[in-house]
C-alpha cells in the first residue's frame, strides 16, 4: 500500500500519464504506431537526448544550467570517428572523448563553483568556444560510415528483442543515476544546494565541491555520449549536435526538473525525453500536414510544461529537498 | 567625491574604442565609411531586440523565442502583402504579431507562473512553426522597391543606413526609460527582489507582462527591418539569433541574476561585437574563429569584474551596479544562477 | 536630478562622438564604387584577378569538393582564389561575407546561394561596385536573375528530378507508392526538382503513385539535418507502412535514409543524390543500389572559367553565347543558365573509383 501511495504521488506521475496519453492517441490514429517497430523507433530516437537529460538533471537541480552539451557531444562524436579513422583504435577515441568532456566540464565547473560566475553565461561562452574549436578541427570533413569503429556501429544497429542497445545504455544510466541520487549523500546534497544554497552552506555541505563535481560529471557523460551519437547516425560533421541543448533542457523541464532547482529526478528527465519524442511522432502519426507540425510541437510542449506545473503544485512535497525520499 | 568606479559597462565602452583601433590597424579595409555602414546594418536587428531584452533580463526573466518572433513578424508581413494588403498596413500587421508573441510569453510567465527559460524554448518552436503555417515553402520575394531601398540603402549622400536612425531613436528612448523613469526603477527593483518590490507597491506581474510585450514588439520591429533588408520574408529566417542577442546583452554588463545593468553598456556591447566580427573577417579569420572569440569575450565579461571586485575587496552587494536610483537592500544577496 | 540626466546624456554623446569622429577621421574619402570599376576597364592579364569563392557554408564536405574545382581553374588561369564563407548556410550569414568581398575589392564572386532571395540586395550592391558575379550550384530566384551574370547548374532541373524517378522505378519494379525526403521546405533547388518529379511519375509509370495520394503528402522535409532527416525517414515508414521507395534529392537526406534503412533492416528502396565517398559503404553492402550526383568539382571549375572569361571580355552571359572551360564547351540558355550535363550515377560497378575522388 505504501508503495502504491508512493507511486501515485510520485513527481514523475504527470509525465508518465502524459506519455501514456500521447502514445494512446497516436495508436488510435495510426495503429502501426503501437507496434514493436513503432516502439523501437521512439526508443532509438530518444537515446541521445535521454542520456544528456540525465546528466543535465544533476546540474539543473542545483539551479544551474549547462548549455555547452550540444557543441560538446557533436565534437566528441566527430573526434571518436576521426581518431579511429587515423588508425588509433576505438579505445583511444573514447579516451579522447572522455578527456575533452572532462576538460570542458572542469572549466565550466571551476568557473561556476569557485569563481561563482553565473552558469548560463559561462556555459553559453563554452557553447561558442567548443563549437568554434570543433568547426576548426573538422573543417569541411565528414565522418562517414566507413570511419565508425565497428563496435560502435554494431551497438548502434542492433537490439535486444525490439529494444535498441542504445536505449538500454541510456536506461542503465538512468537507473544507476537514480540510485545514486537517492542513496549517495553527495548526490542528495545537490537538492539541498538547489533549494537553498545559503542554508546548504550553513549545514556544512561543501557547496563548491558539489557544484564542480556535477559539472565535471555532466561533461564526462556528454563526452562519452558522443559514442552514442556516432552509433546512432553513423556519421558526424561540423553541424552535429547543433541546438541540441535546448531540446535537452525542454526534456528536463517537461519531466519535472524545475529550472528553479531543488526538485525533479533523473527518472523524470528520462521520461521527459521520451515524451518529447513521442509528441513529435504522434504529430506525424496523426497525419497533421507537414507545415503545421512544428507549431503543434511547440504548443504541446507548452501544455506539457503547464500540465506538469499544475499537477506538481498539488503534490505534497514531504521533505524540504523535494526529492523522492519519503 | 565619488571615486570613479570601474564598472563593466564602462569597460565595454573602452573595449569598443579599442576594438575600432585594433580593426583599423589590422586591415586597410576596415576603417572607412562603407564598412561602418555594413557593420551598422548588420547589428541593427540584434541591437533593437537587445534594447528590450536588457529590461527583461534586468527584471530577472529571459526570452529565448525572440528570433522566432522576429521571423513570425516577417512572415506575417510577407503573408499579408502577398494576400493583397497594402504594404504599409502589412507592416503594422507584422508589428502587431510581434506584440502578440510577447504578450503570449508574458501571459504564460505571469499568469500561469511557468518558468520563462523553459516556456520560451517552447514558444520558440511554436512561433517558428507558425511561420511555416503562414508561408509554407514559398518565401515572399517581390516587395515594393521603395521600402527595400529604405531597408538596404543609405541616407542620401552619407554612409548611414536608414535603419540606423530607427535604432538611434529606439536606443535613446530605451536608455531614457531604463535609467530615468520609474518604470526603469521598477524593473531594477523587481530584478533585485521581486517579493520586496511587490511589498513596496510595485505592480510586479503587470510590469513583467509589459516587459515581455515590449520585447515582442521590438522583435516585430526587428522583423520588419530584417524583411526590408533581405527583400524577402521566409519561414526559416533568423535562426539562432536569440543566443547572440542574449550573449550581447550579457557582454554589456547585464547580470543574468537580475537587478544590474546599463543600457549603454549593452549598446556598446552590440556595436563591439559587430566591430570585432568585421575586423576579424577582414583580417582573414574564418567564421569559426569568430565563434571562439565571442565565447571568450562572454567569459571575460563575467570573469573580469569578479577579479577587479576581488582586488578591491568590496562587498559584492555594492560592487558594480548602477547606484543611482535603485531600490536596493544592502545585504540582500541574490543566489547566483 | 536634471544635472545628472544632462551629465550622463553628455557622457554618452561625448563617447559616441569620439567614436564616430575617430572612424570618420581614419576613413578614406573615396567610396568603394570607384576602385574596382577602374580595374575591370583596362584589359589586365589574368594574373591579377582576385576571385572570391563562396559556398553556402564552409564546413560542408560537398563544398570542399566544389572549391577544389574552383582552385584548379584558378591555377590554370593564374588567378588568385580565396575560399570564404559563413559557418551556417543562411542568407543573412552569406550577406556579411558578400559585404566583405565588396570591402576588399575582389574582381569576381563565385557563389552558391544559401538563400535565393535574401542575398539579392547584397549582390546588387556588389554588381554596382563592379564585381562580376557568377552563381554556381545554387542560384538566386528567377525573378532576380539579373543580379548575376550567369549561373552554372548541374543539369536541367527537370532532368535531375525525372532521372531520380527513373532510378527508383527501376528498383521497385515500377509499382508501389513513392515518398520524398527533401532538404528544407524552402530549398529552391529541391523544390524545382520535386516539381518536375510529380507529373513525370504519374505519366510514365501508371502502376506507381505518390504515397498519400499526391506529391504534397508524399514530401517530407529533413532540413539537411541528420537528426531531422532520420526522424522524417521514420515518419514516412510509420505513416505509409507500404511505401515501396524513397527518393532523397539531397546528400544529407540520402545518407540519413541509408543509415536508418540499414539500422532497421527496412526493405524500402532508397535512392537520391549522394556523394560517392559518403554512400560507398551502403552501396558496397547492398543497402543502396544506385545513387547519382554530378561532380561538384566541375561546378566550381566551370564557374571560375565563366567569371574570368567574362572579365576578359570573351563571354557576356547572354542567351545563346558559349564559352569553353577545360575540354568542354557550354552554352547559355533561357534564364542565363549553363548546364553541365546529365547526372552521373554510382553503382557497385564504379563506386570504388569515385569514392576516392569526392
Amino acid at each position: 500500500m505504501k508503495t502504491f501511495k508512493r507511486l501515485v504521488t510520485a513527481r514523475e506521475l504527470p509525465v508518465f500519464i502524459a506519455l501514456v496519453a500521447v502514445v494512446l492517441l497516436a495508436g488510435i490514429a495510426n495503429p502501426s504506431f503501437l507496434s514493436a517497430s513503432g516502439a523501437t523507433d521512439i526508443l532509438l530516437g530518444v537515446a541521445i537526448v535521454a542520456i544528456l537529460a540525465v546528466g543535465q538533471t544533476f546540474v539543473i537541480v542545483m539551479r544551474h544550467i549547462d548549455l555547452s552539451v550540444g557543441s560538446l557531444i557533436g565534437f566528441t562524436s566527430f573526434l571518436i570517428g576521426d581518431i579511429y579513422a587515423q588508425g588509433y583504435g576505438l579505445m583511444a577515441g573514447l579516451g579522447a572523448a572522455l578527456a575533452v568532456g572532462l576538460v570542458v566540464g572542469a572549466v565550466n565547473g571551476f568557473l561556476v563553483a569557485y569563481l561563482q560566475l553565473p552558469s548560463l553565461v559561462v556555459t553559453l561562452g563554452a557553447l561558442y568556444i567548443v563549437r568554434g574549436v570543433f568547426n576548426d578541427y573538422a573543417f569541411g570533413r565528414t565522418i562517414t560510415a566507413a570511419m565508425v569503429p565497428p563496435e560502435i556501429a554494431w551497438i548502434g544497429l542492433n537490439r535486444l528483442g525490439s529494444i535498441p542497445y542504445l536505449f538500454i545504455i541510456g536506461l542503465s544510466l538512468a537507473i544507476v543515476s537514480g540510485i545514486v541520487m537517492r542513496r549517495v549523500k553527495a548526490a542528495r546534497d545537490l537538492y539541498a544546494i538547489g533549494s537553498n544554497p545559503a542554508a546548504a552552506e550553513l549545514a556544512g555541505i561543501p557547496v563548491a565541491r558539489r557544484v564542480f563535481g556535477a559539472f565535471l560529471f555532466n561533461g564526462a557523460l556528454t563526452g562519452l555520449a558522443g559514442a552514442v551519437m556516432l552509433g546512432r547516425f553513423n556519421a558526424a560533421n561540423a553541424n552535429s549536435g547543433l541546438a541540441l541543448e535546448l531540446i535537452v533542457i525542454a526534456a528536463c523541464v517537461v519531466g519535472g526538473v524545475t529550472i528553479a532547482g531543488g526538485s525533479g529526478t533523473v527518472w523524470g528527465a528520462f521520461l521527459g525525453a521520451i515524451l518529447l519524442q513521442a509528441i513529435t511522432r504522434t504529430i506525424g502519426a496523426l497525419g497533421i500536414p507537414q507545415f503545421w507540425q512544428q507549431a503543434f510541437n511547440g504548443a504541446l510542449i507548452i501544455i506539457a510544461i503547464a500540465f506538469d506545473k499544475y499537477l506538481n503544485s498539488r503534490v505534497k512535497t514531504t521533505t524540504i529537498m523535494g526529492s523522492k525520499d519519503a | 567625491m565619488r571615486r570613479w568606479n570601474f564598472s563593466w559597462d564602462k569597460g565595454v565602452g573602452i573595449f569598443l574604442i579599442v576594438a575600432v583601433m585594433i580593426g583599423t590597424l589590422l586591415s586597410d579595409n576596415f576603417a572607412n565609411a562603407s564598412n561602418l555602414s555594413f557593420v551598422l546594418r548588420d547589428v541593427t536587428e540584434f541591437a533593437i531586440i537587445a534594447l528590450a531584452m536588457t529590461f527583461l533580463i534586468i527584471s530577472g526573466e529571459i526570452d529565448l523565442s525572440v528570433a522566432s518572433a522576429l521571423n513570425l513578424s516577417s512572415a506575417s508581413l510577407g503573408f499579408l502583402y502577398r494576400a493583397g494588403v497594402p504594404f504599409e498596413l502589412a507592416i503594422i500587421g507584422g508589428l502587431l504579431v510581434g506584440l502578440a508573441c510577447g504578450l503570449f510569453n508574458g501571459y504564460l510567465v505571469t499568469k500561469l507562473g511557468l518558468p520563462s527559460l523553459a516556456v520560451t524554448i517552447a514558444t520558440l518552436a511554436l512561433y517558428r512553426g507558425l511561420s511555416y503555417v503562414l508561408l509554407g515553402n514559398q518565401p515572399v520575394n517581390e516587395l515594393p522597391e521603395f521600402w527595400i531601398s529604405i531597408g538596404y540603402g543609405r541616407i542620401l549622400g552619407t554612409f548611414l543606413p536608414w535603419s540606423t536612425i530607427l535604432l538611434v531613436v529606439l536606443a535613446a528612448i530605451a536608455w531614457f526609460v531604463l535609467h530615468h523613469t520609474r518604470y526603469g526603477r521598477w524593473t531594477f527593483a523587481i530584478g533585485v527582489n521581486a517579493e520586496a518590490a511587490r511589498f513596496s507597491g510595485i505592480p510586479v506581474e503587470r510590469t513583467k507582462l509589459m516587459l515581455f510585450a515590449m520585447t515582442g514588439l521590438m522583435a516585430g520591429v526587428a522583423g520588419v527591418v530584417y524583411t526590408l533588408r533581405f527583400a524577402s520574408a521566409s519561414p526559416d529566417g533568423a535562426v539562432g539569433y536569440e543566443l547572440s542577442i542574449i550573449a550581447a546583452v550579457l557582454f554589456g554588463g547585464v547580470s543574468i541574476a537580475g537587478g544590474v545593468g546599463t543600457m549603454w553598456g549593452v549598446i556598446a556591447a552590440v556595436l563591439s561585437l559587430g566591430v570585432i566580427r568585421s575586423a576579424l573577417q577582414l583580417t582573414g579569420f574564418t567564421a569559426n574563429s569568430l565563434l571562439i572569440v565571442s565565447g571568450a569575450l562572454l567569459l571575460i565579461s563575467v570573469i573580469a569584474p569578479k577579479i577587479t571586485e576581488a582586488l578591491r575587496k568590496r562587498p559584492s552587494a555594492l560592487g558594480k551596479d548602477n547606484t543611482k536610483k535603485t531600490i536596493r537592500e544592502v545585504g540582500n544577496e541574490k543566489p547566483t544562477h | 536630478m536634471k544635472n545628472r540626466l544632462i551629465k550622463s546624456g553628455l557622457r554618452t554623446f561625448a563617447l559616441s562622438a569620439v567614436v564616430a569622429l575617430g572612424i570618420a577621421g581614419c576613413a578614406s574619402t573615396e567610396t568603394v564604387t570607384e576602385e574596382p570599376a577602374e580595374s575591370t576597364e583596362t584589359s589586365e592579364a589574368a594574373e591579377s584577378y582576385r576571385i572570391a569563392i563562396m559556398p553556402k557554408a564552409i564546413n560542408i564536405g560537398y563544398f570542399a569538393a566544389w572549391d577544389e574545382g574552383a582552385q584548379k581553374a584558378c591555377a590554370e588561369l593564374g588567378a588568385t582564389c580565396d575560399y570564404i564563407g559563413p559557418n551556417e548556410a543562411t542568407g543573412p550569414a552569406q550577406v556579411q561575407f558578400i559585404n566583405q568581398v565588396i570591402q576588399e575589392g575582389y574582381d569576381a564572386l563565385v557563389i552558391s546561394a544559401a538563400d535565393q532571395n535574401a542575398i539579392v540586395p547584397a549582390l546588387q550592391e556588389a554588381a554596382a561596385a563592379g564585381i562580376t558575379i557568377v552563381t554556381s550550384d545554387a542560384d538566386v530566384a528567377a525573378e532576380s536573375a539579373d543580379a548575376r551574370l550567369v549561373t552554372i547548374l548541374p543539369s536541367a532541373a527537370d532532368r535531375i528530378g525525372t532521372a531520380e524517378v527513373d532510378w527508383i522505378a527501376e528498383e521497385v519494379g515500377e509499382e508501389g507508392c513513392v515518398a520524398i525526403l527533401s532538404a528544407s521546405a524552402t530549398a529552391a533547388n529541391q523544390n524545382v526538382w520535386i516539381a518536375a518529379m510529380g507529373p513525370y511519375l504519374e505519366e510514365t509509370y501508371p502502376n506507381m503513385s505518390w504515397c498519400g495520394g499526391d506529391l504534397e503528402s508524399a514530401t517530407f522535409y529533413g532540413d539537411d539535418d541528420a537528426t531531422k532527416s532520420v526522424e522524417q525517414f521514420n515518419a514516412i515508414l510509420s505513416q505509409y507502412p507500404d511505401v515501396a521507395g524513397i527518393i532523397a534529392p539531397t546528400t544529407v537526406g540520402v545518407l540519413a535514409a541509408a543509415q536508418e534503412k540499414k539500422a532497421k533492416g527496412a526493405t524500402v528502396a532508397v535512392t537520391g543524390l549522394g556523394l560517392p565517398s559518403e554512400m560507398a559503404p551502403y552501396i558496397e553492402d547492398g543497402t543502396i543500389t544506385k545513387v547519382g550526383l554530378w561532380n561538384p568539382i566541375d561546378l566550381g571549375y566551370v564557374a571560375v572559367y565563366a567569371a574570368v572569361l567574362s572579365m576578359q571580355g570573351e563571354f557576356d552571359g547572354s542567351v545563346g553565347s558559349t564559352f569553353t572551360a577545360g575540354d568542354a564547351s557550354y552554352e547559355v540558355v533561357e534564364g542565363g543558365i549553363a548546364y553541365l550535363g546529365d547526372p552521373f550515377t554510382f553503382t557497385i560497378d564504379n563506386i570504388a573509383t569515385f569514392k576516392e575522388i569526392y
